[in-house]
């Protein structure tokens, strides 16, 4: 059985145009060189080399532990909670390696935001959930925090539903809004990447259709890399896809040519849904 | 998809064991009703047996034996507020001990340990709880009395004894038993078990939102104080509860060690009693019928009281948390 992706340049009559990029590349904001992943002495990833490009959605596919959110873990450092778990090779953000044990994680993780599986609002107010963020890292003015607040409420469409209970608690919200907020509460920081591991899979199809959209204005602004078990998800938010399989990339490529053309006998069976 | 009749007669030969589960079911339903009556008829029945009991003293002496210190068997005048100074004073300071350390030793195991001493320390944690409490009893009247009054009264006597406002804290001779001793002793003997309650409320919490915190770029002590914290906070005052209420009812460690006198002062050291040491200590010579029965009983009600009470205002703060947090 094969399913119809649809594809952002479907509508395009020649193949060629649809596979030429549209614009210049973009310049590379994050570079996985040569990365090795270990639980423990279970080798997780291998050799991984892979290109972020600035302000457009790398996709992460695959099947259920082929390593694509572990990769994503890596690139903010959060294995780093749990002993036992290392990584070897090289991960280039700002001209720096963020594996080497210098790096300051707090400030890190700020210019690294993740957005979770399912959505994790803190139990606080609506308004604390963004504000908690911004307070970690910088001193502001209660007006400063109000605009800030709003401003990122706005982003994600969440403010015209909660501008008039910002002191009502997060946990109140529905599904889609709680990770709308989510996603609010990692822009609010400010950072330059955006992980976001299956963000929608917890969520109904008219809010997982919202964080979509949501995510072709961010792009705008910030390197995003989502992880995705839907294809359909893929097709429609990345500029660029990567597949794992088995800890290994098989294949990067631009999504139309993904889609369309993959070189791996592995990826097209994937795509086409022969397994996984 | 249609089913031929026939083919339903095999589930009709089921029906009477289908017959046993439907029985079954108002059984155990009657079953467990009953447990959880039987719980408010046990606690009914303390509570009247208590109160009874202690009638004549309450009788006797009106409202006066609540602020009453007086204890004295042979001109059979009784007052509760000694031995409810001492209980509450001692449980107070343990709890004032024990929360800071049972705080710091859960975050320590869940948020920093590394995972092997995190399980061997967790286990002791839990030992350390279920130790029987005439074993503290002993080792406090043993090792800690000595201590306290050949050390730590001497010490502390050194640098408050000239503080004014202070001083009175540290007066008396140096016997070794008293309020210091027993907080301490008491504070041993909760730690574990609120370190334990808090240890499971932290790992209860989902790993994602703990996550979630580190990825904004929080510290561990930010995460702990701003997510972890305010997301257990009912679980974490559920444990300092527990614990407050085994220190009150705490009855033979304490004896050993609070130095048996009805005396309220400001001394820290000077030897006190508490609710439960007192029962304990004098219900063996109190003759039924007598006076002094009756105000063994009636400082049982006070103490389920003070229990209660503390119960209930840590459900009360914690209802007024959850409204200032919107929920």
């Amino acid at each position: 059985m094969s399913i119809e992706v649809p594809v952002k340049t479907a509508g395009m009559t020649q193949p060629d145009s649809a596979i030429a990029p549209k614009e210049a590349p973009h310049p590379v904001a994050m570079q996985v060189k040569g990365l090795n992943f270990y639980y423990g002495t279970s080798h997780a990833l291998h050799d991984i080399s892979l290109d972020f490009p600035e302000r457009s959605v790398t996709g992460m596919i695959g099947p259920s532990g082929c390593g694509k959110s572990t990769l994503l873990r890596v690139l903010n450092r959060m294995y780093d909670l749990y002993p036992g778990q290392r990584a070897t090779g090289e991960v280039i953000f700002d001209k720096q390696n963020i594996l080497h044990s210098g790096v300051d994680l707090n400030v890190l993780r700020s210019r690294i935001g993740m957005v979770f599986q399912k959505p994790t609002p803190f139990p606080m107010s609506i308004y604390d959930n963004i504000a908690f963020g911004i307070r970690l890292h910088e001193r502001v003015s209660r007006s400063e925090m109000d605009g800030r607040v709003e401003d990122a409420l706005r982003r994600v469409a969440l403010w015209s539903e909660v501008q008039d209970r910002l002191s009502a608690s997060a946990t109140a919200l529905s599904g889609g809004q709680q990770q709308r907020l989510c996603i609010a509460r990692t822009i609010a920081v400010r950072p330059e990447v955006i992980l976001l591991d299956e963000p929608t899979s917890a969520l109904d199809p008219v809010s997982t259709a919202r964080i979509e959209e949501l995510l072709d204005e961010l792009k705008t602004e910030f390197t995003i890399a989502i992880v995705t078990h839907n294809m359909q998800q893929a097709a429609r938010c990345a500029d660029q896809v990567a597949f794992f399989y088995m800890g290994r990339l098989i294949e990067v490529d631009s999504t139309a040519r993904m889609f369309t053309t993959p070189r791996e006998q592995q990826t097209q069976d994937y795509i086409t849904g022969r397994f996984g | 998809m249609e089913i031929p009749a026939r083919q339903s007669l095999p589930a009709m030969k089921q029906a009477p064991s289908q017959q046993g589960r439907q029985k079954g079911d108002p059984a155990f339903r009657l079953l467990v009703t009953a447990t959880g009556v039987g719980v408010l008829v046990v606690l009914g029945a303390i509570i009247a047996v208590m109160v009874s009991g202690g009638w004549k003293a309450f009788a006797t002496f009106g409202p006066g034996f609540l602020v009453s210190a007086v204890w004295n068997p042979v001109t059979q005048h009784f007052g509760a507020a000694a031995p409810v100074f001492g209980t509450v004073i001692s449980s107070a300071l343990a709890l004032l001990v024990a929360v800071p350390l049972a705080f710091g030793t859960a975050f320590w195991l869940t948020a920093l340990a590394p995972p092997s001493a995190a399980a061997v320390i967790g286990m002791a944690v839990q030992l350390l709880a279920a130790v029987p409490s005439i074993i503290f009893g002993m080792w406090g009247f043993f090792v800690v009395v000595p201590v306290v009054a050949h050390y730590v009264q001497p010490a502390a006597r050194q640098f408050l004894g000239h503080v004014p406002g202070l001083s009175a804290l540290v007066a008396g001779a140096p016997f070794g038993t008293g309020l210091f001793t027993a907080a301490l002793i008491l504070a041993v003997m909760i730690t574990p078990s609120i370190t334990a309650v808090m240890r499971d409320v932290f790992l209860s919490m989902p790993t994602v939102l703990r996550e979630s915190g580190y990825g904004l770029g929080a510290t561990r002590w930010e995460v702990m104080r701003y997510v972890v914290l305010p997301w257990s906070r009912q679980g974490v005052v559920g444990g300092i509860v527990l614990g407050m209420g085994r220190a009150m009812g705490e009855t033979m460690a304490v004896t050993f060690v609070i130095g048996d006198s009805n005396h309220i002062g400001w001394s820290l050291f000077a030897p006190a009693n508490t609710i439960a040491s007192l029962i304990a200590l004098e219900f063996p010579e109190s003759p039924a019928g007598s006076l002094k029965l009756a105000s063994l009983m009636a400082l049982g009600a006070i103490l389920m009281a003070i229990s209660f009470v503390t119960l209930w205002f840590s459900r009360w703060l914690l209802a007024r948390g959850e409204q200032a947090a919107g929920r």
